[in-house]
């Protein structure tokens, strides 16, 4: 199945993201972060995705560089940003995109089933027949995150779960 | 209190597993569905609360609570789904096979400690 890609799709992006940050990064003392922050084209190394597949067919992706992507594995694995290695930062960029993915598709189309998370360099990844539906930036310690929500393609490739 | 998170994200089996451990529990983890499930039959234990992720390779959260839910032992384990699935008929499914409450992520330290309460699993003294 395929969007119709003339269907409006109504996702409040700025409000996830805001309500995951605050869950899940922003500590106490933690220094301002800017939701819905102006989109600069910033450089970006990682993305980590998860597919949709059902009512709605797309991708969630959060796109950040290699420096930002350790500063979300220190947090959530509670360690200094040196000492993250590859596998925490995949894990803990997998489970942002998760998150992110699975409150984006509660107000998407549903029936709707999430794939497990990919993470691979901005430079290897593609999502052929996509069309961006909307995205935000959030810029939280100095480095821009891009959620972006993806609609069509071939989101089958994303390992989707049977539930 | 003996508790056990099954979540594939080993950042969020650390998020759960230190929130646990601040009530007092002692914390398994596991991978997967199937993972827990061989850890529990292998051990012999039986938590009193499993923290289940509904997506997950292997097995899922949902098939895990459903062949929990056959094994006369674990019968007297709380099931909690903590998960990103958040349509009503995802709740209702996984509420149906017997899971006993759901949290959708992104959820608050708070907001979980606040449901275990209700299910009478935050020891007696422990405060938020």
């Amino acid at each position: 199945m395929t969007n119709d890609l003339s269907t409006a799709v109504e996702v409040d992006l700025d409000m996830i993201a805001e309500q995951v940050w605050s869950a899940f990064l922003n500590g106490d003392n933690e220094e301002e972060t800017i939701f819905a922050a102006p989109d600069t084209g910033a450089h970006t190394d990682l993305a980590a995705s998860v597919a949709m597949v059902g009512a709605y067919e797309g991708h969630l992706v959060v796109s950040c560089s290699h420096k930002a992507s350790r500063d979300v594995a220190s947090v959530l694995f509670a360690m200094e940003p040196d000492e993250v290695t590859p596998d925490d930062v995949g894990d803990a960029l997998g489970e942002l995109a998760n998150v992110l993915g699975g409150n984006v598709k509660s107000v998407l189309p549903s029936p709707s089933q999430l794939s497990l998370p990919r993470v691979s360099a901005t430079a290897h990844e593609r999502w052929p027949g996509t069309v961006e539906v909307c995205r935000t930036v959030v810029r939280w310690r100095d480095e821009a995150y891009v959620v972006s929500l993806l609609s069509g393609g071939q989101s089958a490739s994303n390992n989707t779960q049977g539930a | 209190m003996l508790g056990i998170v099954i979540d594939d994200s080993r950042a969020m089996r650390k998020i759960l597993r230190g929130l646990l451990a601040d009530l007092g529990y002692e914390v398994l983890e596991a991978g997967n569905g199937r993972e827990a499930l061989d850890l529990l039959q292998s051990t012999g234990r039986v938590p009193d609360l499993a923290l289940v992720d509904w997506n997950m390779p292997v097995m899922t959260g949902l098939e895990f609570v459903i062949e929990v839910r056959k094994i006369t032992e674990m019968r007297q384990m709380t099931l909690m789904m903590v998960t990103t699935e958040s349509e009503h008929g995802q709740i209702v499914r996984a509420l149906a096979a017997g899971a006993h409450e759901y949290v959708i992520k992104p959820f608050t330290r708070d907001g979980i400690i606040d449901k275990l309460a209700l299910l009478g699993l935050v020891p007696v003294g422990v405060s938020s």
